[in-house]
């Protein structure tokens, strides 16, 4: 009988434990530590002595048993903290936010080589360097995409971009066999894994010349495949200047340190990674996906005509047309109107519309979600509160590319990518490869569709309406010999300043796809400050090599 | 009464573990920190140092004809060892000042002056029957050391006066003071076992006799004083629980014991409500990821130190525990649990338990009860102050100041810690079979 009660007690204790671990998430949780009360008191039913013992040695067992039943509660708080919860309290520390500094991540870079970051070339952008006085250190060396690796500086306890997303596989952390679990095990010298960017080096170089001291951003991707072969930001910063070392000297650190409180504290952003973390109005960019949606649900068509005669009032809001090419012209083809960009008659389509379903085209083809990609990104916004797409004001505003959009350039080229991949979105990705030391391959990305935006009909009305744009619209400016172009320039109004310049495009040629997205801060006119970076880049990008 | 020197082989046999580690250890440390594998003797000056002082010990035992239990000194032995490793592991990575020498040269010093005091204690303490008579002695000079570091002690940073600075060294006399405490209680609670075991009637009320109530309040006020006045919630539980095991042994009454904790609970529960201090120590126990780089920042690193651990650990040398603010003293166990793993960290946990369960054994054979209860007293000293302490490491408990017994850095709590060693040998002898 007795037996019987302990042996439950025992097991009831396991069972215990068990959901403590599953409900709660940390060791001195309240829930979990009551729990532990339970567990105690059940240990001591079932370690209680069944033989009968000397009045004089029954006092003693007990107080042994007290102990016991503590030490054992210690033990189950080192399994959870060791095993159990490792992974949680390991991710807890290395989310940015947390203000947590984990030094031991960084300790990898004391007796391992780290991986170098590669461009799609061969070109290096990261690697470690021993210097003259015998410290290994992180050098970057090509500027123009210094900024991509981002940096990893043991000594500022602080790391980015690629460095941070691929840390694992760039320290030789990450266990791909049983070889490299014992080089772990016996603390021999391991040499991460280098990772291959999808990045082309021409192309960033050619878009970090273009952009030269403007704020702005830039996205080349290979629409077939979803490959970035350029990311350019402006500005960046030398990520050399922020790596240092463990054991750096206190100047060294502290020199680092002011050019890190610098870059924050710097009003133009320098450390915000702008084509996928930085949230702009679109401006007329974004007729590109209200088009969609009205092909796709068969408000319009391509043809199909509409009336601009200069001015819409909407309730009390007069929405004025700056845009006809010829003021005594009243009626326009969607086509025309998407060449020319006329917001009258992108409003009137939006009011169509209605909310719902403008709303539903933007998250098909990613609004408010967070793509999937190798680098923290930022989604993209319709709106930033629900109510403002229930004025019609709101809805016509926001048909237009102005209203509370927010969008990065990766979100605008995706779409422009579905645009010529017959409606399905790729997912982007920097990574292409990874590679060990001696050049052979770990694994390489396979291109896959993030999803599907809109259908095939509707995806070859839009590029009709692209091409259209650059054959006789007011992109005319970014054709290219021997190559089809679709674009659509746009000027997005902001608050205070200069509008900003924005081009989105796509270029084919010989079987080769790539779009484009630019956006340049408080440039001006689309047209003539977006659209020619955006040409360059294309024409580079398409030349035969 | 004569007796013949015999060999104490099964001892002698089971201290090649612990020499064997601390060989393996100090040469991983050593070899880890230069990053190479040539390694000369001298590296091992530290280990073969500890090893001749324990075998010394050994010798010494033989030499002065102690029947003693063989077993206790080698647990002792190998939890020492892995103090003395984590002390020379950690001494090059900690920047003191104001120092007579490096944390590991201290230790090291501090280790062999224990093993001087545990022989000294081995050779001194033949009768029992003359620390009985003392009893007395016993308690004025645990309130006078007590009184006189309140009055001219320095507070070392823990906002209380804990310590006696003498230039280079500092003492803790409170260490000191528990043992003083047990060596009387067993007196004075052996006296009055009789009565103390009875009770009386008062209206419908069985209340417990005086003898038995008066300490009982005096100890439980004084301990809360401790929390109250010097923020020393560890000390005041500890001191608390030796008190209620010692009483429990002799009267054998569970519920006076479990109505001594209620009131100490109760007590507790009022000076969270009235002193913030104390109340920020919960806070940071409950949440220390609120405030990661503030006052949060000890257990969190400790938290880190733990996980990154894993089964296997980093390895003696390769981890980081200098992250941990004050690992030396407060988070001894987690540094050791981040190079050892979770393996080696259980099995420490296991070494406690071993020592505590074998103390107990020794004691419930010993016929004489004035030894008898003062050998449970001391054994409870060594297993709950690492019980506390072990348990602010892993959060089960707030985590409080107080030392893990041979394995936190500090002279005082070692020395002391091999003077209840010394007592518990020679109390062994008096154990049946």
């Amino acid at each position: 009988m007795w037996r019987l009660v302990q042996t439950s007690a025992m097991l009831a204790s396991l069972l215990l434990i068990t959901y403590g671990v599953l409900r709660t998430d940390d060791r001195a949780d309240p829930r979990w530590l009551l729990l532990l009360a339970f567990v105690a008191v059940l240990w001591s039913v079932a370690l209680w002595p069944r033989a009968p013992l000397a009045r004089t040695a029954r006092p003693v067992v007990h107080v042994g048993l007290a102990l016991t039943v503590g030490f054992g509660l210690v033990a189950i708080q080192i399994v959870r903290a060791q095993l159990l919860d490792r992974e949680r309290i390991l991710a807890r520390a290395s989310d940015p936010t947390s203000g947590v500094v984990d030094v031991r991540r960084y300790l990898g870079q004391r007796d391992a080589v780290r991986g170098r970051i590669l461009m799609r070339d061969g070109t290096i952008v990261a690697q470690d360097v021993v210097g003259p006085d015998g410290q290994r250190r992180r050098v970057y060396e090509r500027a123009s995409a210094a900024y991509l690796a981002g940096y990893y500086s043991p000594g500022l306890f602080g790391a980015t971009g690629i460095e941070a997303a691929y840390d694992d596989v760039l320290s030789g952390q990450a266990v791909s066999n049983w070889r490299t679990w014992l080089d772990g095990i016996l603390h021999r010298n391991r040499r991460g894994n280098d990772v291959v960017l999808t990045i082309d080096p021409e192309l960033q170089e050619l878009g970090q010349t273009e952009l030269a001291d403007r704020t702005g951003a830039i996205v080349v991707l290979d629409a077939d495949s979803g490959a970035v072969l350029a990311l350019v930001t402006s500005p960046g910063y030398d990520p050399n200047r922020l790596s240092v070392p463990l054991g750096a000297t206190r100047e060294d650190i502290e020199r680092a340190r002011a050019y890190l409180r610098s870059l924050e504290e710097d009003g133009r952003g320098p450390l915000l990674l702008r084509p996928v973390q930085g949230l702009y109005v679109p401006g007329s960019t974004f007729k590109t996906i209200t088009a969609a949606a009205a092909f796709e649900f068969g408000i319009a068509q391509p043809d199909t005509v509409y009336r601009d005669d200069g001015a819409l009032a909407i309730d009390s809001r007069v929405i004025i047309e700056q845009n006809r090419p010829d003021p005594s012209r009243v009626s326009f083809t969607v086509r025309e109107a998407y060449g020319y960009s006329l917001n009258v008659v992108f409003a009137q389509i939006g009011l169509q519309l209605g909310s719902q379903r403008l709303e539903a085209m933007a998250r098909a083809v990613g609004f408010g979600e967070a793509i999937p990609f190798d680098l923290p990104i930022a989604p993209s916004q319709i709106a930033g509160t629900p109510e403002f797409l229930t004025s019609r004001v709101g809805i016509a505003e926001t048909a237009f590319g102005q209203g509370q959009l927010l969008v990065t350039p990766l979100q605008m080229a995706l779409v422009t990518a579905a645009v010529v991949r017959d409606g399905t979105v790729p997912e982007p990705f920097l990574v292409q490869e990874v590679r060990r030391p001696d050049g052979s391959l770990v694994e390489s990305r396979k291109p896959t569709t993030w999803r599907r935006a809109f259908g095939q009909g509707t995806a070859a009305q839009v590029r009709d309406l692209m091409i259209w744009s650059v054959e006789h619209g007011y992109a005319r400016n970014a054709r290219i010999e021997g190559a089809v172009v679709g674009g659509k320039t746009g000027t997005a109004e902001v608050g205070s300043g200069a509008p900003h310049a924005w081009f989105v495009g796509f270029g084919e040629r010989d079987g080769k796809r790539v779009v484009v997205a630019v956006v340049v801060e408080h440039g001006g006119s689309g047209g003539q400050v977006a659209l020619p970076i955006a040409r360059a880049l294309l024409e580079a990008a398409l030349a035969p090599r | 009464m004569t007796r013949e020197a015999r060999l104490r082989w099964l001892e002698l046999q089971l201290l090649v573990v612990p020499a064997a580690t601390s060989l393996v250890g100090l040469l991983t440390i050593y070899l880890a920190r230069r990053g190479e594998t040539r390694w000369s003797w001298s590296d091992l000056t530290v280990s073969l140092v500890f090893i001749v002082a324990v075998l010394l010990t050994n010798l010494w035992l033989t030499v002065l004809r102690v029947r003693a239990d063989q077993l206790l000194l080698p647990i002792v032995v190998m939890l020492s060892c892995l103090g003395l490793l984590l002390s020379q592991r950690l001494g090059p990575t900690i920047s003191e000042t104001g120092v007579w020498a490096s944390l590991s040269q201290r230790q090291l010093a501090y280790l062999l002056v224990a093993f001087v005091a545990l022989w000294i204690t081995v050779a001194l303490v033949r009768r029992f029957d003359v620390l009985r008579r003392l009893r007395y002695t016993w308690a004025v000079a645990a309130l006078g050391l007590t009184v006189f570091t309140m009055l001219f002690g320095t507070d070392l940073g823990s906002g209380a006066r804990l310590w006696i600075d003498l230039g280079p060294i500092t003492l803790q006399p409170g260490e000191l003071v528990k043992v003083l405490l047990v060596l009387f209680l067993a007196g004075y609670l052996d006296d009055h076992r009789e009565l103390i075991a009875s009770s009386y009637q008062v209206g419908p009320f069985r209340l417990p006799p005086l003898p038995y109530l008066v300490p009982l309040v005096a100890m439980w006020g004084i301990s809360i004083l401790a929390v109250v006045l010097q923020n020393d919630l560890g000390n005041a539980l500890l001191l608390f629980g030796i008190f209620l095991v010692m009483l429990y042994v002799v009267s054998g009454r569970p519920l006076y014991v479990a109505g001594g904790l209620l009131a100490f609970a109760a007590a507790v529960a009022v000076a969270l409500r009235l002193f913030p201090r104390v109340d920020q120590r919960v806070q940071i126990w409950l949440d220390p990821w609120a405030k990661p780089s503030g006052i949060g920042m000890q257990p969190v690193q400790a938290d880190l130190a733990f996980a990154h651990g894993h089964i296997l650990g980093a390895g003696l040398g390769f981890g980081y525990p200098q992250a941990i603010p004050v690992v030396a003293t407060d988070y001894a166990f987690a540094a050791l649990a981040e190079e050892l793993g979770s393996l080696g960290s259980v099995a420490i946990v296991g070494l406690y338990v071993a020592l505590v369960m074998r103390g107990l054994f020794i004691a419930v054979r010993i016929r004489h009860s004035y030894v008898r209860l003062l050998s449970i007293g001391l054994v409870s000293v060594l297993g709950l102050q690492a019980l506390i302490i072990l348990a602010g490491n892993v959060r089960l408990l707030p985590l409080t100041g107080i030392t893990l017994p041979f394995i936190s850095a500090g002279g005082s709590s070692l020395i002391t810690n091999f003077i209840i060693v010394g007592l518990l040998l020679r109390a062994s002898e008096a154990a049946r079979g």
